[in-house]
């Protein structure tokens, strides 16, 4: 399980990576990500959506009500062109990181 | 099997969902999003083979407690909860204040026509029965009472379509006000309940006045509400 300060600080890379992959609704997104990292990463439910709702504002994403196939309404999130942006951004800073620790490891680091 | 069988989803879903309704930092759009949530998740445990009241109590702590959720999305948005007050407080206004006009219209025009004594009952006594209903009506609706016949009225639940509705009607009216519709063939050149417009004693007329233009002028606010940006950016991520 990730500390809270990291659950906090990969949120954002997460979600929009998640929905640079096209639009999604948070309890997939949840499902996603609980299946992505092998049950590592455990978002509550609810708390999702504040983080959401802040991307929204910020104009990374942005959200339409949509009808599923089953009928029932969902609030979809898509990304926007400065969240792509940002996306590019949190990439390079996040793989910044993680090859600096996979040297200091000595696992292979990952190209940017 | 016994407990499926007493176990109502629907109304433990919809005991939740006042539960959610009590939390006044919560949009209703909020709510909505959290209740689709709350369904989806009941619908995937039930797809792990759980029962309806199994996968009601799981999913329902999933979610979280709806106290948690309200403190949890004000501190992301703090400004929002505001917005929201200020929203509903202009729309009801703007609502009471179309309604009693529209209602006393329609009535003037019927009581004219059909009970001509009663007209000018109605008139001089400041068109309050009206007024009375609308009233009653805005209570029983802001305290819940018809929550269930709501789930039909479809442009509730996109705010656009509620504030368009009402400034739509709120020019409709208008238009039906001014000397042009008076003198057209609607009201035959010379209506009563028109005409004591003009008559009225000064005081009213200064409602009168107040009243008719207050709309006007909290439109704007309104849409100043909700389209105003949050100044609040800097929150702490929650987890």
């Amino acid at each position: 399980m990730l500390t809270k300060d990291l659950m906090a600080a990969s949120s954002k890379p997460l979600l929009l990576s998640i929905l640079a992959g096209g639009e999604s609704y948070g309890y997939e997104i949840i499902q996603k990500v609980r299946e992505l990292s092998g049950g590592q990463i455990e978002w509550s439910d609810g708390m999702l959506y504040p983080v959401l709702h802040r991307l929204e504002r910020d104009g990374l994403i942005d959200s339409e009500w949509k009808e599923a196939d089953t009928g029932r309404e969902r609030k979809y999130y898509f990304i926007s062109s400065d969240g792509r942006k940002a996306l590019k951004t949190e990439r390079q800073q996040w793989l910044a990181v993680h090859n600096t620790l996979s040297k200091l490891w000595k696992i292979k680091p990952v190209s940017i | 099997m016994e407990n499926q069988t007493r176990f109502d989803l629907n109304a433990a879903i919809e005991s939740w969902r006042q539960e959610l309704a009590a939390q006044p930092n919560l949009a209703s759009d909020d709510r909505r999003e959290l209740e689709t949530h709350l369904r989806d998740a009941i619908a995937g445990f039930q797809q792990r083979g759980l029962n309806d009241e199994e996968s009601f109590w799981l999913a329902r702590r999933r979610v979280g407690q709806p106290q948690q959720l309200g403190e949890e999305f004000v501190k992301a948005d703090p400004a929002k909860a505001w917005r929201e007050r200020i929203f509903w407080i202009s729309f009801g206004i703007i609502v009471f204040l179309l309604l009693t006009q529209i209602l006393s219209f329609a009535v003037g025009i019927v009581l004219y026509y059909l009970f001509p004594g009663l007209h000018e009952l109605y008139v001089n006594s400041g068109y309050w029965p009206t007024n009375a209903v609308v009233l009653i009506i805005g209570i029983a609706l802001a305290r819940g009472w018809f929550a269930q016949s709501m789930k039909l009225m479809w442009f509730l639940k996109n705010r656009f379509h509620l504030v368009s509705l009402v400034v739509i009607l709120d020019l409709l009216l208008s238009l039906a006000q001014t000397e042009f519709a008076r003198e057209s063939f609607l009201l035959h050149g010379h209506h009563p309940s028109v005409v004591t417009w003009e008559w009225t004693p000064w005081l009213e007329n200064v409602l009168h006045f107040l009243l008719g233009y207050l709309a006007r002028i909290f439109a704007p606010v309104v849409f100043l509400v909700l389209f105003f940006p949050a100044q609040n950016q800097k929150v702490l991520k929650r987890s």
